[in-house]
């Protein structure tokens, strides 16, 4: 058993290595959670969606909460228009919250604690909506980064600022869902460690803290995927309303 | 009969206020936790975009550490911004 905080977030390869073109793209295990927690949602909603009943069974149940959940999110902070949206907000949400959560198993690896998945995603987001932008308002859109009633001595320095604002929206998104499920992981592996040092006399106290946080890293992980959910949300909005 | 009907009333009135107190609660943990996560990051992150964008057009331009020093206090400022913005449509 080690007793290094870090090591739960190594990356080991499961199988033979496979090369392309000087890329290694071997199976890991990050790409068998990945697999895993996408396979989990799919049959959660072949399960959930398979019978239809009126009175629903509690995987329907399940299904359809989570749904409602992400529809009325999607309306109430971005508005009608990114109704086409929604099956991409909702996979996202659907995949970054069972991705935290399957990383809650015990022995399990948790793929949202590396900051090059998350800011794949947040990178991808950042990009799609910036394209929507151009795609509806045409070169309107720089208008976002320049608002109304600015002095002209100052114009050039908040463009400046507002370009920053703007390209900082990915690594915010990404930092904050990575910095959260890495720090909440080796929370709980050096308050386990602990327990162990301590034995059965002294390590009552960070077993309970154990237990505290685990209860707590649970919430951490549905917040974040709501919170990376809702940003996307927020973001579209700027892209198809174009105000603040 | 009248005693159960007097209680009746102060149940409900007490239960009432439980119910209040549980959904101010609910609302203070969560949103709070969620809020202080979103602004520290915000700031975080327009810092270190500045810092970035200093870096290589002082690559591109070699003039070492100026452009560094002028875009980092512009990504506090555009960081600033973002916190202010962020905590602006939290209040909403």
């Amino acid at each position: 058993m080690t007793t290094n905080p870090m090591h739960q977030f190594n990356i080991y390869r499961i199988g033979p290595e496979v090369n392309l073109g000087g890329i290694d793209i071997s199976f890991t295990n990050a790409s068998l959670f990945m697999m895993l927690s996408a396979l989990t949602i799919m049959s959660l909603f072949f399960w959930g969606t398979r019978k239809k009943a009126l009175v629903p069974t509690k995987i329907q149940l399940l299904a359809e909460l989570s749904y409602t959940f992400i529809s009325k999110m999607i309306n109430e902070t971005a508005g009608l228009k990114a109704k086409p949206y929604f099956p991409f907000i909702f996979t996202l949400f659907m995949f970054v919250l069972f991705c935290n959560m399957l990383g809650m198993l015990p022995y399990s690896f948790t793929v949202t604690s590396h900051i090059i998945v998350t800011f794949v995603l947040a990178a991808s987001i950042f990009i799609g909506v910036t394209i929507i932008g151009f795609l509806k308002h045409g070169m309107g859109y720089l208008k976002l980064f320049v608002p109304s009633g600015v002095p002209l001595v100052l114009l050039p320095l908040i463009v400046i600022i507002e370009i920053i604002s703007y390209l900082s929206r990915p690594v915010s998104l990404s930092v904050r869902l990575f910095a959260n499920m890495m720090a909440g992981h080796t929370m709980l592996k050096v308050f386990g460690g602990f327990v162990v040092s301590l034995g059965i006399i002294g390590g009552w106290l960070p077993l309970s803290f154990t237990v505290a946080l685990t209860g707590l890293e649970i919430l951490i992980a549905f917040l974040q995927a709501y919170v990376f959910a809702i940003l996307t949300c927020i973001y579209l909005n700027d892209a198809l309303n174009l105000h603040r | 009969m009248k005693k159960i009907n007097e209680f009746n009333i102060r149940l409900k009135i007490a239960q009432k206020k439980a119910k209040k107190r549980l959904l101010k609660n609910n609302k203070n943990n969560t949103s709070s936790l969620g809020a202080a996560l979103k602004l520290s990051t915000e700031m975080v992150a327009a810092v270190f975009v500045g810092f970035t964008i200093g870096f290589i057009l002082d690559s591109w331009f070699d003039t070492k550490p100026w452009l560094i020093i002028i875009f980092f206090f512009v990504g506090v400022i555009a960081g600033i911004l973002n916190v202010f913005r962020t905590a602006k449509l939290m209040q909403k």
